[in-house]
């Protein structure tokens, strides 16, 4: 695929502008002590997200990880019920009581974020495997980072998605650190594509600060899933420009200034947004329109969150257990 | 010029053989294992020829000095500004060449070659298949490749006796309108595609394809080159090249746009081109060099593209091990390791 829409092309700058704005709020509130726990934020990331999302329908399912808002704001997370689950407040997405590590949306075939690296993996080719079973032509994505590329759980997963031929995409973004630790600390090998020989798949690098080819190999990937044809692994070469939890975070200096700065200078937002203007596709007061839109629906969101009421204590242990009959069937 | 001391050049592309194609085609993924063994037989090939000196250009996966790690072989790495691009293989081949490099050995595909060849536009250059389509590299072992770079790096065989000098798409866009030209060069094809993007790079989508022009049109080639190839061949010692416009109403040809991976091919027109003789294109699309889209080119340039006897030096690998062998340059006087 090299032609895509003029919508298409639109909606993939807006899925972008929607997580910058999400996690830049979400990042000034945490830095004012407004959000309760860890924050991990999807700022630079936002190519891979949007790539992969749209091309996926609310029906398609999607595991994320610990830097999951950009994942359900790409997969269609509506602002006031994730600023709400955020900030812990009963009108959020689970009801206050997940955060930003749990959040999810079955409505839109988020099946939620992970506190647990790697874990989301598993739980996406469960997915992957109803589908099949089901026959519902519909396909699963779980979004994992290099550091869970070495975890146990992610090769039990790719395996077995391999050996069913799950309708199941396998979406790694690469951004160079495990939490505050090197990539090449952890691993004697550079490219995570090259493990998915191993498994028996397709892989491929795709620069993941462009979201066009981020959404060019996932298009592909999808139709794969869809026919029959089973996984593929997708490794998305990216990075956060914040720190691994927070905006500043400890102010630990594992990484340098220059090298921040060099991946900044190909923040895939601001790239894309100036091909969009050469290929004519948008003018610069289109496109600085959509961020004007939704900035009024991120103030929005945040006076809707902060309105909302806490979840009364007896709601504690709501929706944390299945309930169950006599029998112990699930009901 | 041949420095004092013999020296043999290895830059590997890391990228190599890993893209978009092996969702979309048949094309192997050629992982990093693959060219690091490829580098150590290199290595001793070119040690056993009696190379003095061993450059590992510079790459971002570091790869070249993995492969020389533990290796009893005169290597020296080269310090280069790394961007994780293409963009590092010209940076490689640039210093090979200030470096007086007297044959490089380079793992990757057409993009691959084509990045060394801007950096060191006439190098002497052994070119190892670990691409995609792999039109301009050759699938040889690394052990032979290294043999035969050693054997010209040392001057027992002549480069001048086993070089052919490649052809070269020297490709200018001129935007009067904008007030600039630039100059780009290919060694295989250069294409106009009707495409908005980079993206992904690889030309996947036929429909997309207005313009194919190759120095390269060889039946058995995969890709772009293909196209022409399949209609109105020229080898790749042949003088000038081909230019194909895709469209409706002329032939139909069954063509492997990536390896295995065939499609029909509309084709409105066929030419061959004689060397240093310029095709002018409209403007208009993306220009994609070696099969990667490159270049967006806007309606308004005009767009000239001239095949030049002027590319790399690619040393023929089984002609030089033949002279060697005819000139009794592998017989030694020491104790058989077997009868």
């Amino acid at each position: 695929m090299t032609q895509f829409d003029r919508d298409v092309q639109l909606d993939l700058h807006r899925r972008m502008v929607r997580i910058r704005l999400f996690e830049e709020a979400a990042g000034q509130l945490d830095e004012a002590a407004k959000l309760p726990g860890f924050l991990h934020l999807y700022v630079g990331q936002e190519a891979v997200a949007s790539g992969v999302c749209a091309a996926l329908t609310d029906d398609d399912q999607i595991t994320s990880n610990h830097r999951g808002h950009g994942h359900l704001v790409a997969k269609g997370g509506q602002f006031n019920q994730m600023m709400a689950e955020l900030m812990g407040k009963s009108t959020g997405y689970c009801k206050g009581k997940g955060g930003s590590m749990h959040i999810s949306s079955l409505d839109v075939g988020m099946l939620g974020a992970n506190g647990i690296v790697g874990a989301g993996s598993t739980i996406a080719v469960g997915a992957g495997f109803a589908n099949k079973y089901r026959n519902n032509g519909h396909v699963s994505a779980t979004f994992f980072g290099d550091g869970a590329s070495n975890i146990g759980a992610l090769h039990e997963a790719a395996n077995m998605a391999a050996a069913l031929q799950l309708p199941t995409l396998f979406i790694c973004e690469n951004n160079e650190y495990g939490e505050f630790t090197p990539r090449d600390q952890t691993m004697a090998i550079t490219d995570i594509v090259d493990r998915a020989a191993g498994y028996g798949i397709p892989g491929v690098i795709v620069d993941g600060m462009d979201v066009v080819a981020v959404h060019e190999a996932a298009v592909e990937a999808v139709d794969r899933a869809r026919r029959g044809d089973g996984p593929s692994l997708i490794e998305a070469k990216t990075y956060r420009f914040y720190n691994h939890h927070g905006v500043q975070n400890l102010g630990l200096k594992y990484r340098t200034d220059d090298e921040v700065e060099q991946w900044k200078q190909r923040d895939p937002i601001f790239t894309y947004e100036d091909r969009l203007i050469a290929a004519d596709t948008a003018t610069r007061d289109d496109v600085d329109a959509v961020w004007e839109e939704l900035r009024a629906d991120i103030a929005a969101a945040i006076e809707f969150a902060e309105s909302s009421p806490a979840p009364e204590a007896d709601q504690l242990l709501v929706d944390v257990y299945t309930s169950t009959d006599t029998a112990g069937v699930a009901r | 010029m041949p420095s004092d001391v013999s020296t043999v050049g290895v830059i590997v592309n890391p990228h190599a053989g890993k893209d978009v194609r092996r969702l979309t085609s048949g094309a192997s993924h050629v992982p990093d294992a693959t060219k690091i063994g490829i580098v150590r037989r290199v290595i001793a090939g070119a040690v056993e020829a009696g190379a003095q000196r061993i450059l590992l250009g510079a790459d971002r996966s570091g790869l070249a000095l993995q492969a020389a790690s533990g290796l009893d072989a005169p290597t020296a790495a080269l310090d280069g500004p790394l961007t994780s691009s293409h963009l590092d293989s010209v940076t490689a081949a640039r210093e090979m060449w200030k470096e007086d490099a007297d044959v490089v050995v380079v793992l990757g595909g057409d993009g691959t070659c084509r990045d060394v060849a801007a950096g060191w536009p006439n190098a002497p250059m052994i070119p190892i298949s670990t691409g995609t389509n792999n039109v301009f590299p050759c699938a040889v072992d690394g052990t032979s490749a290294g043999v035969a770079a050693g054997l010209v790096a040392t001057q027992a065989v002549a480069c001048g006796d086993v070089a052919i000098e490649a052809k070269r798409l020297v490709v200018s866009v001129d935007d009067t309108d904008a007030d600039t030209t630039a100059t780009e060069s290919a060694l295989v094809d250069v294409a106009l595609v009707d495409a908005r993007f980079v993206g992904a790079r690889a030309v996947t989508d036929p429909r997309t394809i207005v313009w194919v022009v190759a120095a390269i049109a060889e039946p058995t080639a995969t890709g772009l080159a293909a196209i022409a190839g399949r209609v109105e061949p020229v080898g790749r010692n042949e003088p000038g090249g081909v230019v194909v416009r895709t469209g409706a109403g002329g032939r139909r040809v069954r063509v492997p746009l990536a390896p295995g991976t065939f499609t029909t091919l509309g084709i409105e027109s066929v030419e061959t081109l004689a060397a240093s003789t310029p095709v002018v294109l409209p403007g208009g699309g993306m220009l994609a060099f070696d099969g990667e889209r490159t270049k967006a080119v806007s309606a308004s340039a005009s767009i000239s593209v001239s095949i030049e006897p002027s590319g790399p030096q690619v040393i023929d690998v089984d002609r030089t091990l033949a002279i060697a062998a005819a000139q009794s340059r592998f017989d030694v006087t020491e104790v058989a390791d077997g009868h």
